[in-house]
């Protein structure tokens, strides 16, 4: 009997020691069902499907096609955005995006970590210059829309838990940095394999991404004309950018396991209607594109337009884009967006010759779009028989007028940074009918709500939330 | 005792002494017929005649006579040289002297506990046939809320012993079924519990019919034993086995439950107006804000009067149905045309039997229960063994084995809701009676109004929503039992158990269905296996007569292995073939976890002259879920208890019977789930977007990015300071007793995910955060008013009060989501008791009053001004009262459990729902002048009148456009007075056939005697996480069952 106790005993030790060793709890606490770190290319490729769909072609779009009169809200938090009631001035509206930009940006400085020096993919140049590019690109959008934003002290989750602000002129500086380091290090050499289907915008051309770059540059540098004009500088880089749309950064979608948002805003949410102030703009010049923006409700009889700022709360009326479609592109950046740049700032210079014929060919490009699908030709007869003589009256206003006509519905958020940027330097050239527009035209987007709950030097920048009718943004002669 | 009766009459010749008397009762004076006489250690005995009168001849070696009665109190006498003694049997009221299981199978004297534990027997539990436990437990322990979400076969519901200590993690009790640690969680949680349907907790895998009894452990000292797994508190369940049989014949046992459910409560409908907005009769509108229903003849495009069909009116449905759609106007009641009567039998067979070598039990059960919506019902098998064998003096074995399988079918509730049209139907729109799909085309739905919500008629038959478990749980022991000298002994014990199941989901939205018009599918499931192994070891001293001490020490491995899947459909390709295989886009995932616990343990406990009890535990455990080097904690509990009725200067009192003092200290963890950091496939769900916009892998490439959801390598375990004091009073021979518990319970360290700020590029990190401290006050009360020999009347009271409240949370945390939508949602909040409800409120003014807009003119005139987002409800009740009363006549017997919560509020989309939508009775009246309560933005109180003849859309602004978009307007006091049982049970007197005993039962459960909520039973919610109980959206109705039980032994 004592045997068999002496048995147990020991039995039960070394049943002790070894079910419970720190190496065989690891073990047994392994997360086998997901990897604990993946290459930069499988990275990279979600933050290239997250900045098209989500950051630049969702909420944030759909706010600022509000704002800008792309569209009419006429149902729910866009109807609200509509009148200026609640939604412009809550940290809720644009959490979402909010998260979703800061989400991009640890994922870039990831990357951009692991393809540097002391990095795991050292010397992995190309991906390191794309990372860098849409680093800028995310960083600007995030600014140019909620002006003074963590940065520095960003992107350390359980070490810093309240980052604080970094002023909007260094985040610029940031920005053109990365722009020009993505530049450096996309010309460059590399022994690493390109991104290949990974990319899927543009299958690892790392050329495509080039142009890219300096369009950013061209973009950038013209965004700060009311603070430091180089309009020069804008043509030089944009001249170094795409040459046709074939070139251009957009991604695309199949409409089966990718759908372009602002379709499916409309078939999951159906809350815009078709735009007066739009419409107006395009019966004055005898648009062809009037006869293809729009087209009426499914629930609907009647092309009826719905009045900015003032819309019934109904829907199922008004009539809807017909740009909207599952397959239609999001742009990172358009070759027309990049014609209309040089455009604008031959205007500025001057030279009228050159100005005209790149906003020809921005108009061309934009006639082309694949959800529009008019030809050059037809670009051409309208350019000749309504644009010129209003381009000749007024450079500035025409050009403006055709990128703003020409970045419906996809590009809204490049609309709303021009016209605030054009109100800055005195420009009101662009005219939008919201009659609330007098006291309540957001002039920037609030913080995220998980910043503001928890983040205190957010919080006391927030305020109530007001400001966003009072306060510009640095670039656009405001202090913050 | 009982079992004696069969020796009486057994004479045996060698007779020596006539012992003659009387045994009388001490309630009543007069003699008890049928009383057992028993010369003790002999086999002579008898039973008193029908003035309990004996007469026994006590063979030469008879020493002692015991005297024994049902319900009595036995007692001994010892035989000198009497030749007539008298006895007086003292009712057995309460159990006080008796033993129960403690942690780890330790029985222990009630008496000698420092803590509160509370037993539920198998009488209470299956007396009204309620096949789901928790059902059966609600009303009869004190301490603890039992929160049932709905009326469906199988639902969930919520346990709490002392309320909460985990904001989004588990506070449900650990159960240990025969010595096993058991799952009673749902496998897959509810999440925000605004789309999909509910799933059910694995409780449902335990049939009440095979339980022999429970035992509470409810403080943290209770159940220090049971390591971090015992936060919760504990729940020892005991199933039914052949122990306590008398030794020799089989004993078969049956019983047949059949019950009847209907829908608990229908609400109050308003029957005047149509279908329509505006005063005017729209055909697809959700509301009913359209003309009077007499009035649809007159409809300028649907009325008969203009169009040749006088005195009818048109309805668009009809028509597509391909049927006359001229009808003449009618009220319906839609929600009593679809439910139907509930269904539910239960069969159980039992085998039992005890020899001198060991005993075993067989049981066999089977439900089948059928719901009172369309297509949802439940199916359980039981099949549950035991045995115990001695193989001699010092060894036994024995196991202990149960099977289940159960299969629900469930509805969908909320945003998804199945049964919303049955709510909220016109009263003018003939739900039942207007098909629900096109003819020859069933997957077109024709319903009365649009949106998202599928027909409830065509639910049945194109959506699913179905669980299936199979689960297998039991254990083996050997136990080596050995008198070491006269006062010493050991006792070994090794157990080895397992539990596992293997559970598959299943939600289907069919083809056609309007939320997802090409349908969805989603199948999961998982399989879970606990190994469990637990070695003990007890050295009992008894050191002098004075001292008794007690030592047990032993170690348990725990280990849990979980396998995932999922495999999700969407937009099938072609209508009538609901399958995966028939999904046009399709992804699966797998997981696998594991976890294990290895504790140490040792309890130590000495009492003196069974007045003071001492006892001292400690644990240490080793959990792998958390960071390495951050694995091992240990907890201590100490316990005392004095028993001042053993004292000498007490005793005297004759009217005191007994009086205990009990105090408790015990720090109890509870670990958290920590991985290292990791990579997931993006998803696109949420904000604007139903369903995925995005879906990889993106024309087979995939992506993977770092999880949202990060963890603190420096977690440490949450930890529970808990202390008890508790007295235990009884009086006048036990007729009258009260036992109060207070304890406290603070409780640090909390372990959550802390939302992170968006700016530090992560969601959130588990991390350590947060307290809360909880109150709680406990009073049972035990009463015999009456007690003869064939009347008795027993009542138990308990009386639960909570206060639970959060302290603080991490830093820069305000608060916790717990379920619902960004408002209303469900949340822990600093300062507020747990969990409140946050929502959109009413602007109110500095003294509270509700403020109306004073803007003459405008459509809102009068009406209440939308304020800011805030703490709109609190959802932990004042307090909770329940109780037991049964009277017992000879063979009858009729009981009753009531329960009484008073304050808690709860969220209530429905009800909300019948006011926008201009259904409920509170609508009726759309032409008396009203003045809504509250003040004007001057401070004067509001008189400005709306409503009348000249203002005919008043009533429809107030409900439609206003009060809708207030979340406070939704929040109700979810206070209620519940007859939980009532049941009448008659035993048949004489055995019907040789040894054959029976019994009939009528009982009824679920009655509802008042209710703060309107319309809707009070228990009727979403979820099955922490959010349970407190919000309800289109949920599934509660029911009022009515049954009987027929029981045969043999």
């Amino acid at each position: 009997m004592r045997k068999i106790k002496n048995v147990l005993i020991l039995g039960l030790l070394i049943l002790t020691t070894f079910s419970c060793s720190e190496d065989v709890m690891d073990d047994i606490n392994k997360n086998v069902n997901d990897p604990t770190d993946v290459a930069s290319n499988l990275i990279i490729s979600d933050v290239l499907t997250r900045t098209a769909f989500t950051i630049t072609g969702s909420d944030l779009a759909f706010y600022s096609s509000v704002y800008i009169e792309h569209n009419v809200g006429v149902w729910n938090q866009s109807y609200n955005a509509e009148i200026r009631s609640g939604e412009p001035t809550s940290a809720t509206t644009y959490n979402n995006s909010w998260n979703s930009l800061y989400r991009n940006l640890a994922d870039l400085k990831l990357i951009i970590n692991k393809c540097s020096e002391g990095g795991s993919e050292e010397g992995n140049y190309y991906t390191l210059g794309i990372a860098q590019a849409l680093n800028a690109y995310t960083l600007a959008i995030l600014t140019d829309l909620m002006g003074d934003v963590p940065w520095t002290e960003a992107l350390q989750p359980g070490v810093i838990f309240t980052p604080k602000l970094d002023k909007q002129e260094a985040l610029y500086t940031q920005i053109l940095q990365n722009v020009d380091d993505a530049i450096e290090n996309l010309g460059k050499t590399s022994v690493f394999p390109s991104l290949g289907a990974q990319d899927f915008i543009y299958n690892g051309n790392k050329e495509r991404w080039l142009k890219f770059a300096y369009g950013l540059k061209a973009r950038y540098t013209m965004r700060l004309s009311h603070k430091s004009p180089a309009y020069a500088d804008v043509i030089t880089y944009a001249n170094q950018s795409f040459t046709s749309a074939a070139e251009e950064c957009k991604y695309k979608y199949n409409a089966s396991t990718t759908y372009s948002p602002f379709y499916r805003f409309f078939t999951d949410r159906d809350y815009f209607g078709a735009s007066q102030s739009l419409a107006n703009k395009l019966n004055e010049r005898n648009d062809p594109r009037a006869d293809i923006f729009w087209k009426v409700h499914p629930a609907g009889s009647e092309l009826e337009f719905a009045p900015n700022g003032n819309p019934v709360q109904v829907q199922g009326r008004y009539a809807i884009s017909a740009l909207s479609v599952a397959t239609a592109p999001t742009f990172l950046l358009s070759y027309h967006e990049i014609e209309f740049l040089k455009a604008e700032a031959y205007v500025r210079l001057n030279d009228l010759t050159a100005a005209e014929t790149a906003l020809k060919n921005g108009i061309s490009a934009a006639f082309q779009k694949v959800n529009i699908g008019l030809t050059a030709e037809d670009a051409e007869t309208y350019f000749n028989d309504e644009v010129l003589a209003k381009f000749n009256a007024d450079p500035l206003k025409e050009v403006m007028n055709q990128k703003y006509i020409a970045f419906f519905e996809e590009e809204a958020i490049e609309a709303y940074n021009d016209y605030r940027r054009l109100k800055a330097m005195g420009n009101n050239v662009i005219t939008l009918e919201n009659p609330l527009n007098n006291t309540q035209f957001p002039v920037r987007f609030t913080y995220g709500a998980s910043d503001v709950t928890t983040n205190e030097n957010v919080r006391s920048a927030y305020g109530d939330g007001t400001y966003v009718y009072s306060e510009n943004v640095w670039w656009a002669g405001g202090s913050r | 005792m009982l079992a004696l009766l069969v020796f009486a009459g057994v004479q045996v010749v060698l007779a020596q002494t006539t012992i003659t008397g009387t045994v009388t009762s001490s309630e009543d004076g007069k003699g008890i017929p049928g009383a057992t006489v028993l010369v003790k250690g002999t086999t002579v005995g008898l039973t008193t005649d029908m003035n309990g009168q004996y007469s026994i001849n006590v063979p030469a070696n008879g020493r002692i006579l015991q005297f024994s009665f049902v319900g009595m109190k036995t007692k001994e006498v010892t035989i000198s040289n009497q030749t007539v003694i008298n006895v007086v049997l003292d009712p057995d009221i309460m159990d006080i002297e008796g033993v129960v299981v403690t942690a780890l199978g330790i029985s222990r004297e009630r008496k000698s506990l420092g803590y509160a534990v509370q037993d539920v027997g198998t009488e209470e539990l299956s007396r009204t046939g309620n096949n789901s436990l928790l059902g059966a437990l609600q009303g009869k322990v004190a301490g603890v809320e039992i929160k049932p979400s709905s009326g469906m076969p199988g639902a969930s519901s919520q346990f709490q012993i002392r309320g909460a200590r985990s904001f989004t993690g588990n506070n449900t009790p650990l159960y240990v079924v025969d010595g096993m640690p058991i799952a009673s969680t749902p496998a897959f949680s509810t999440g925000n519990s605004v789309t999909g349907s509910d799933i059910s907790n694995r409780a449902i895998d335990i049939n009440p019919a095979d339980i022999e009894s429970i035992e509470v452990l409810k403080g943290q000292a209770a159940g220090a034993l049971y390591g971090i797994r015992a936060s919760n508190g504990v729940i020892i369940i005991t199933t039914k086995s052949g122990k306590n049989n008398k030794v020799g014949r089989p004993v078969v046992s049956f019983s047949h439950t059949s019950s009847f459910d209907q829908v608990s409560r229908t609400p109050d409908y308003q029957t005047t107006y149509a279908q329509g907005t505006g005063g005017n009769y729209a055909t697809s509108s959700s509301m009913s804000w359209g003309p009077k229903i007499v009035d649809l003849p007159d409809d300028p495009n649907h009325g008969g009067n203009n169009f040749g069909h006088p005195g009818m009116f048109r309805v668009p449905q009809r028509e597509l149905a391909g049927l006359d759609p001229w009808v003449l106007p009618a009220v319906y009641n839609n929600w009593d045309d679809y439910f139907q009567t509930g269904y539910t039998m239960t069969n159980n067979i039992n085998v039992s039997q005890a020899s001198n070598e060991g005993n075993f039990s067989l049981g066999f059960s089977n439900t089948d229960q059928t719901g009172i919506a369309l297509n949802t019902g439940m199916t359980r098998y039981n099949v549950r063994a035991n045995a115990e064998r001695n193989l001699n003096k010092n060894f036994t074995v024995g196991f202990a084995a149960n099977y289940s399988t159960v299969n629900i079918d469930k509805l969908s509730g909320a945003n998804d809701g199945s049964l919303t049209g049955v709510l909220a139907a016109p009263s003018s729109y003939n739900l039942a009676g207007t098909p629900y799909h096109r003819p020859g085309e069933p997957t077109r739905q024709i319903y009365y109004r649009g949106g998202s919500f599928d027909n409830p008629y065509w639910v049945p038959h194109n959506n699913t929503f179905n669980e299936n478990t199979n689960r297998f749980f039991g254990n083996a022991f050997i136990n080596y039992k050995t008198q070491i000298d006269e006062s010493k002994s050991l006792n070994i014990r090794y157990q080895a158990g397992a539990d596992t199941y293997t559970t598959h989901l299943q939600d289907i939205f069919g083809y056609g269905s309007r939320g997802n018009s090409r349908g969805v599918i989603d199948n999961y499931g998982s399989t879970n296996s606990i190994f469990n192994s637990l070695l003990t070891g007890t050295f009992d001293w008894k050191i002098s007569d004075d001292f008794v001490f007690d030592l047990m020490l032993g170690n348990e491995i725990n280990h849990e292995n979980t396998k995932g899947y999922t495999e999700s459909g969407q937009n099938f390709n072609f209508p009538g073939w609901n399958h995966i295989g028939n999904a046009s886009v399709v992804t699966a995932n797998e997981s696998q976890w594991a976890n294990r616990t290895v504790g140490t343990f040792g309890s130590a406990s000495l009492s003196w002259r069974s007045t003071i009890f001492l006892n001292a535990t400690g644990r240490n455990d080793v959990v792998s879920t958390m960071p390495r080097d951050n694995r091992t904690f240990f907890y201590p509990s100490v316990g005392a208890s004095f028993v001042a009725s053993e004292l000498n200067a007490l005793q005297e009192i004759d009217w005191l019977s007994f009086a205990k003092v009990r105090v408790s200290y015990a720090e109890v963890g509870q670990a958290g789930t920590f991985y290292e950091n990791f990579f997931v496939s993006p998803t696109y769900a949420g904000g604007f977007w139903v369903g995925n916009p995005i879906q990889y892998p993106i024309g087979g490439i995939s992506a993977y990015i770092p999880s949202y959801d990060l963890y603190d390598p420096n977690l440490e375990p949450q930890n529970t300071k808990s202390t008890e004091f508790g007295i235990d009073l009884k009086f006048f021979n036990n007729r009258f007793g009260i036992d109060y518990t207070f304890s406290k319970q603070n409780i640090t360290n909390q372990i959550f995910p802390v939302p992170l700020a968006g700016s530090t590029g992560a969601g959130t990190l588990v991390m350590n955060g947060g307290s809360v401290t909880t109150d709680a006050h406990e009073v049972m009360l035990y009463v015999t008013p009456i007690q003869t020999k064939d009347f008795s009347w027993n009542i138990n009271v308990n009386y639960t009060k909570l206060t639970n409240l959060v302290n603080e949370l991490a830093p820069g945390v305000e608060s916790i989501f717990l379920g619902g939508f960004v408002t209303p949602q469900v949340r822990a909040g600093i300062g507020n008791t747990y969990p409140v409800i946050y929502g959109v409120s009413f602007a109110r003014d500095d003294n509270g009053n509700i403020l109306v807009n004073d803007n003459p003119g405008a459509w809102n005139h009068g009406f209440p001004v939308i304020g800011e987002p805030d703490v709109i409800g609190e959802v932990s009740p004042d307090f909770i009262l329940n109780g037991t009363t049964s009277f017992n006549y000879k063979s009858v017997s009729l009981s009753a459990v009531f329960e009484w919560k008073q304050g808690g509020q709860m969220y209530s989309g429905s009800n909300g729902l019948l006011d926008l939508y201009g259904m409920s009775a509170v609508t009726e009246d759309r032409e008396s002048t009203f003045i809504y309560p509250g003040v004007k933005p001057d401070g004067t109180p509001n008189d400005i009148v709306r409503g009348g003849i000249n203002d005919p859309r008043a009533v429809e602004q107030l409900y439609a456009n206003v009060l809708s978009n207030v979340d406070e307007y939704y929040i109700h006091d979810n206070s209620f007075v519940k007859l939980r049982e009532v049941a009448l049970r008659y035993k048949l007197p004489k055995n019907i056939y040789k040894t054959a005993t029976a019994g009939i039962s009528l009982y009824a459960r679920n009655i509802l005697v008042w209710s703060a909520l309107r319309n809707l039973d009070p228990e009727t919610s979403q979820g099955n996480t922490n959010m349970g109980g407190s919000f309800e959206r289109f949920s599934m109705p509660q029911t009022t069952s009515y049954g009987f039980t027929i029981d045969v032994t043999f």
